[in-house]
């Protein structure tokens, strides 16, 4: 109980600073453009590359694992970015000093707002995908086989969640780091899309980079997790649910464990050093 | 303008390692696409991967050193000094272009090369359209930036909101990635009519057309002269704006708070 006040604190932070900016609907539907139009822009240029190439053959099937992977990529690196952005805004903005001073670490602080932003970042998603699987089907006249029941909807909610440890695991890396920096953090989240955008399966096969950094993708739990998703969402998706949900479960709690310990050991030595609060470098 | 270009610039060389966070995002989505077209068999198109991802990196700078700097200025109280200073706030914005655009190059050569090294895509250039082409639209671009950076000046925090909503549609719009306009596009002709009231639209048509598929200056002068009109218009515009916006924030004493 005296973890979970803390972490909910936070995470209704999270919520009022994510958006209550505005009109909270409006600030939704404004987060919901973003993945939106990301996800168009994939599955575009999966159509324009197969509808203009001799050697490419169009598959709806093809269609919506681009659509997927390229609305949840954005899902991953939006709400695994939040750690680094509370303390390095709050450090900007003076709040980060409060939060350090109260009796509790600030991991709790991290952990609140990136479950926040998880929540909004799963509705945002969702409604994007929504969004763009019938913009889609009317700009270039696809059926895209993407199955809704009860039953996938489940299994998809459920391969969300197993893949908090390890986004919050990478949320907690990056934020040892913003712990210490106070200049490069802000281009941490391009570079976190970015990566994910390569090496998690999200827009092409991991079969398709070389060897050794195909395995290495393959074993990520960011993969696992959009794997397990195509599965629940796309009948006769390769693979099986229960083997990628096991091996997001598990490369996402050892980078939990990881993260979460490489995040305590830098917020003591940040705290010895007196670099916690330090707003410019 | 020549203090404000040189400010940005040693901002950005005199610590080398920006030069490498800038072009993380261009160089690794540029890398994802190219292999999308890769995976599916499309390999003719894999240079549309790469100039997008070299056009990414001036587009981002546009919105995220051009648009969002006013207001991240007033946040800093730098903006204080801009205004008691007798440079006009166009020609700071005009030097901001110059110093954004010099110190992005390093992050689209980098993009170029990888794609390059990695793709080796199929160019059959005009090489005097592309430079055209090439600097029109970054003229019109940072103008552009220049209208968005007065706009924001009204607002405070909403102004990073709204980069982040503008930044993948116009992407998504303008074709940064695939042809926007013409009959290899997927949008409707009134979608079409709109994404073409974007500079970055009709300038990466023209140099998706100069540099793979050989279309020579006289081929793409329509796209030339209209790049051209936008870049003077919008000028003119973002001119006419800050001096607005600045007279209601002196008059409102808005002009130059802090954090809204």
């Amino acid at each position: 109980m005296n973890s979970l006040r803390p972490l909910l604190a936070s995470a209704w932070m999270g919520i009022q600073h994510d958006i209550a900016w505005t009109s909270p609907p409006l600030s939704v539907a404004l987060r919901a453009v973003a993945p939106f139009a990301s996800a168009m822009t994939v599955s575009i240029i999966y159509w324009f590359g197969t509808n203009n190439s001799a050697a490419a053959v169009f598959s709806p099937a093809h269609l919506a694992f681009v659509l997927i992977g390229s609305t949840l990529y954005a899902h991953v690196a939006s709400y695994a970015w939040v750690p680094t952005q509370a303390i390095a805004e709050g450090k900007n903005l003076s709040v980060f000093p409060h939060i350090y001073l109260t009796s509790r670490s600030t991991a709790f602080y991290v952990a609140g707002r990136a479950l926040s932003a998880f929540v909004i970042s799963t509705i945002t998603s969702v409604a994007a995908l929504a969004i763009a699987y019938y913009v889609l089907g009317s700009f270039i006249g696809a059926q895209i086989p993407v199955v809704v029941t009860l039953g996938s909807s489940a299994l998809f909610a459920a391969a969300l969640i197993a893949n908090i440890p390890g986004a919050l695991g990478l949320g907690y890396l990056l934020g040892a780091y913003s712990l210490y920096a106070s200049k490069f953090e802000w281009s941490l989240p391009g570079y976190v899309a970015g990566l994910l955008m390569v090496f998690s399966g999200a827009l092409f096969p991991t079969t398709t980079l070389p060897w050794p950094l195909s395995v290495g993708a393959y074993y990520l739990p960011f993969t696992q997790f959009i794997a397990a998703a195509r599965v629940a969402l796309l009948p006769g998706s390769p693979g099986s649910y229960l083997a990628s949900m096991a091996l997001c479960l598990l490369g996402g709690g050892v980078l939990f464990l990881g993260g979460i310990l490489v995040y305590f050991a830098a917020e003591r030595k940040a705290r010895k050093d007196g670099v916690i609060d330090r707003r410019l470098a | 303008m020549k203090a404000r270009a040189l400010v940005r610039l040693w901002s950005i060389f005199g610590e080398p390692l920006w030069v490498v966070v800038n072009m993380g995002f261009p160089v690794l989505s540029s890398l994802a696409l190219s292999l999308l077209y890769y995976s599916i068999g499309a390999t003719d198109y894999i240079g549309f991967a790469v100039l997008g991802g070299v056009m990414v990196s001036f587009w981002g700078n546009v919105l995220w050193s051009m648009a969002s700097q006013f207001n991240w200025d007033k946040q800093e109280g730098l903006f204080e000094v801009y205004l008691t200073s007798p440079a006009s706030l166009t020609a700071i914005l005009i030097g901001m272009s110059l110093g954004g655009i010099i110190a992005t190059i390093p992050s689209a050569v980098i993009v170029t090369a990888v794609g390059w090294a990695l793709f080796h895509p199929v160019v059959d250039a005009s090489w005097g359209g592309v430079a055209l082409t090439f600097g029109l639209t970054l003229a019109s671009l940072y103008a552009m930036g220049m209208v968005l950076s007065s706009l924001y000046l009204t607002y405070g925090r909403e102004a990073e909101s709204f980069n982040e909503v503008l930044q993948e549609p116009v992407s998504m719009l303008s074709g940064l990635y695939f042809p926007a306009l013409g009959s290899q596009s997927p949008f409707p002709l009134a979608l079409q009519a709109v994404a073409s009231l974007i500079p970055l639209t009709i300038g990466m048509d023209a140099l998706r057309r100069t540099l793979f598929y050989g279309s020579s200056v006289v081929q793409v002068l329509p796209d030339l002269v209209l790049l051209a009109g936008m870049a003077v218009v919008l000028l003119s515009l973002s001119t006419y704006a800050l001096k607005l916006l600045e007279r209601i924030g002196r008059r409102d004493g808005t002009v130059a708070v802090r954090i809204r």
